[in-house]
């Protein structure tokens, strides 16, 4: 056995996937699944393994490791309908059908910029805080490192995740219509234990938060968030922000809008006006059927969706009577998720789903329904998820009717994914054609 | 129970938020609850905080000390004041950090079509993935903004633009200046930013003391603050003046000013949920589908990557990197290209690999060696 030749080996694997098959159908029939007389040996099992045989890498390469080269479709992706600026002013969304726990590796972790990803040198990094402070100061990293960390489990959603979907479902893909956004472990300051001693001033209602990309991008935030969880960081699950995310340092507003998380920080001004930067009027606000826009939407709402099954990663190979997970991600930037439903006729009636792992603020979250899997069974899989804030998501129909479908942001309407009789997976919406009328 | 006064802060320093914080009150070691109400007013964003009782903030633990030695920790330096004027660049709408000068629509569109027209197109028209900085009058067009496909997926739907839908024009001075030409920016000066900005309102057809702005126009500082954008009531909350962040607060208190619902876990529907009117809407056609790379959840080896020396697909480059401007603009094979060739090829490949003032960005920012990079631009002026 250990001398077959490659082809050799294909053969028999051929060999086994043929007979697995039969054997299955046997088991179907009623054979006993313990009788294994009727299945051909596995190749995998059978032979040596060609890594089992030779000496595998030395310690010493990839001193900062990378992933296996078969993962490699587990990957950020773009599409061209959001390519503005060869790929600079654009984003490159999370595979969340992908996704384990509640932490986004670094590498996967979308990625936003409006200037393209800077590449900042951290002995030039400077940040200033000036202003309506009764002390300004200018700090190096190395200075804004020795404040004292805390360290915070937060998702990052930029407030478009969903947002091409409002007039109805564009994306066969749990990735592009909801990857949008990622979850990481954070480390920095709170804004507010650097102002203890800088002493804000009491007129100020207003921080600037600007980076040193290309864009200079810019965002107003209220004072009340900047003194209650506003962090400046620089740590991501456990080593230093990635370029993506602004190295070496950004804004993290735990729950709001991505893009009010500056990257690439390097000044906060305080003041008694409002900026009207570029990105918080023309961009990021939801213009409503009156005609009137939201400006200053600041988090996310209570959002949830089924990751698996997906239109990437369906049902197609289950088996009747399989007994399989359904698992999803819920989160809230309103604060901590309490419960979520699971639906299997697209919201018509709704059992309780089960909370699995830790449960924080402003974090994602992952839910679980353990399932029979029904051979040809149709089902339409919508989740719904409510926050300790009172919130619960609506449905599409609830939203379009106050926000009109020209909102473009924070959609947080339920979704819904449906598994066809052969196990395939489709992105599908549930509403009223043209709205309610009496909306 | 929770006290977060930004007055206080500053006032007495011992006052400080995160001591103050700590005096909560006290439950047992049962993880602090969220609360929507901060000092007897509501949160700012209509969700809950976490205030830190018992030395922790939700489930997370705190060091107490932390609030204690704040306050006497200032590990940087006082910015000088020539620092100061470096870095706090920013517009505001009441004209704090508008600088002095002036520019004319007429040199707003030279400066446009040399160094923006290959991006935002022709007029501000946009195309190639860029934004349109103009579909017209701005007046007119702000009418639009009341446009809603909700009930005729045919209809037309509002147009947002700077004219149409911007509140203020600090905003575009500022990013202007701040962010554009998009591949090199910061490369304007004052003058030219006014040039530009006067450009924009006369594209978009903003009056200027009752007359339609038109070419001859000169904007400067003083010009500049007298003009109102049609939408600048276009926008809730308030958020200017003393009292904003009370406007904004009490905004974002009733969930139907944001589409948001609230409901008692107890009463939320778990049976006959739907309206009979629902039905399963699907996705038209193929949707949206040109994903990069493909989708797939296939664990294979990739493909070895042998793009770096060995060969080019120029066309994909030409996709990828360059047609969002040369699509419209020296088009693959456009008779464009003459007056560019006629300074020799050698020249034409300089300037594509580094860049030009016009806004070409080095090798269009695609990651290719120059060797490769020449047979790019070969395509693109032969169109072959």
């Amino acid at each position: 056995m250990d001398n077959k030749s490659q082809h050799d080996k294909t053969i028999d694997r051929r060999e086994f996937f043929r007979k697995s098959a039969a054997a299955s159908v046997a088991a179907l029939a009623g054979t006993s699944v313990m009788s294994s007389d009727a299945m051909a040996d596995d190749p995998a099992i059978m032979h040596h393994v060609p890594w089992g045989q030779v000496w595998g890498d030395p310690v010493t390469k990839n001193r900062y490791g990378v992933p296996s080269k078969y993962e490699h479709n587990v990957t950020r992706r773009n599409t061209k309908l959001l390519a503005s600026g060869n790929f600079r002013a654009s984003i490159a969304v999370t595979p969340i059908q992908e996704s384990m726990g509640i932490i986004t590796p670094n590498g996967l972790f979308f990625s936003r910029s409006h200037g393209g990803v800077a590449h900042v040198d951290p002995n030039e990094f400077r940040l200033m805080i000036h202003g309506l402070v009764e002390k300004p100061i200018v700090l190096t990293l190395e200075q804004l490192k020795r404040y004292p960390s805390v360290t915070r489990t937060h998702f990052i959603e930029c407030p478009a995740n969903g947002g091409q979907e409002w007039r109805g479902p564009q994306f066969n893909s749990v990735q592009f219509a909801k990857g949008f956004m990622s979850c990481a472990e954070w480390t920095g300051v709170y804004v507010k234990t650097i102002l203890e001693d800088l002493g804000l001033k009491p007129e100020a209602q207003w921080m600037l938060a600007e980076g040193s990309d290309n864009s200079e991008m810019g965002r107003t935030v209220p004072v009340d968030k900047v003194l209650d969880d506003a962090m400046i960081v620089w740590g991501q699950n456990g080593e230093a922000l990635r370029p993506e995310q602004g190295y070496p340092v950004r804004l993290l507003l735990p729950g709001w809008e991505g893009n009010l998380c500056v990257k690439w920080l390097k000044r906060l001004e305080f003041s008694t006006e409002p900026w009207y930067c570029k990105e918080e009027t023309s961009k990021y606000t939801a213009l409503q059927p009156s005609g009137k826009a939201i400006q200053h939407f600041y988090a996310n709402e209570v959002n949830s969706t089924v990751t698996s099954p997906s239109p990437e990663i369906p049902w197609t190979n289950l088996k009747d009577g399989d007994i399989v997970e359904i698992e999803g991600l819920a989160w809230s930037g309103m604060g901590t998720i309490t419960g979520v439903d699971l639906s299997f006729d697209g919201g018509n009636n709704y059992v309780k789903a089960n909370l699995k792992g830790l449960v924080l603020p402003k974090s994602w979250t992952r839910w679980s329904y353990m399932h029979t899997y029904k051979k040809g069974e149709r089902l339409l899989l919508t989740s719904r998820a409510m926050d300790d804030a009172g919130y619960i998501q609506p449905t599409i129909d609830q939203e379009v009717s106050i926000m009109g479908v020209e909102s473009v942001y924070h959609r947080n309407a339920v979704e819904t994914w449906e598994v066809t009789a052969t196990g395939e997976v489709n992105h599908v919406q549930m509403r009223t054609p043209g709205g309610i009328k009496n909306a | 129970m929770l006290k977060l006064n930004t007055k206080l802060i500053a006032t007495a320093s011992a006052a400080a938020a995160i001591a103050v914080l700590t005096v909560g009150c006290m439950q047992n070691s049962a993880e602090p609850k969220g609360t929507n109400t901060v000092n007897g007013k509501p949160t700012i964003d209509g969700g809950v905080i976490y205030p830190v009782e018992n030395d922790k903030t939700g489930p997370y633990y705190v060091n107490p000390q932390v609030a204690l030695d704040a306050k006497k920790i200032y590990n940087g330096r006082v910015p000088t004041a020539n620092e100061l004027k470096a870095w706090d660049k920013d517009v505001m709408p009441d004209g704090t950090g508008l600088p002095e000068g002036s520019g004319s629509v007429e040199e707003g569109e030279e400066i446009y079509e040399a160094k923006c027209v290959m991006c935002h197109g022709d007029f501000g028209s946009g195309g190639g993935g860029y934004p349109a900085l103009s579909k017209g009058n701005g007046y007119e067009l702000q009418k639009t903004l009341t446009n809603n496909r909700w009930h005729d997926p045919e209809a037309d739907g509002p147009t947002r633009v700077f004219g149409s839908y911007w509140p203020q024009i600090s905003t575009m001075f500022w990013y202007i200046k701040d962010g554009m030409p998009h591949p090199k920016s910061k490369t304007l000066s004052d003058d030219e930013t006014y040039a530009l900005t006067a450009y924009m309102l006369n594209i978009n057809e903003i009056e200027y003391e009752g007359e339609e702005i038109d070419d001859e126009f000169v904007l400067n500082r003083e010009k500049m603050l007298k003009i109102k954008m049609p939408n600048e009531n276009g926008f809730i909350p308030n958020i200017d003046g003393p009292n904003a962040l009370d406007d904004v607060r009490t905004f974002y208190a009733n969930p139907t000013n944001f589409g948001a619902i609230k409901v008692k876990a107890s009463e939320r529907c778990m049976k006959d949920c739907q309206e009979k009117s629902v039905v399963v809407t699907r996705i038209q056609g193929a949707g949206i589908s040109n994903f990069l790379p493909p989708m797939s959840d296939v664990r294979d080896l990739p493909k070895e990557d042998n793009k770096a020396e060995v060969k080019v697909d120029v066309k994909e480059v030409y996709n990828n990197a360059c047609a969002m401007c040369h699509s419209s603009y020296l088009a693959p094979g456009s008779d464009e290209w003459k007056p560019f060739l006629a300074e020799g090829m050698e020249t034409v490949y300089k300037k594509a690999i580094d860049g030009t003032e016009g806004g070409m960005p080095a090798k269009g920012g695609a990651d290719l060696s120059d060797a490769n990079f020449k047979l790019v631009v070969d395509y693109i002026v032969h169109g072959k």
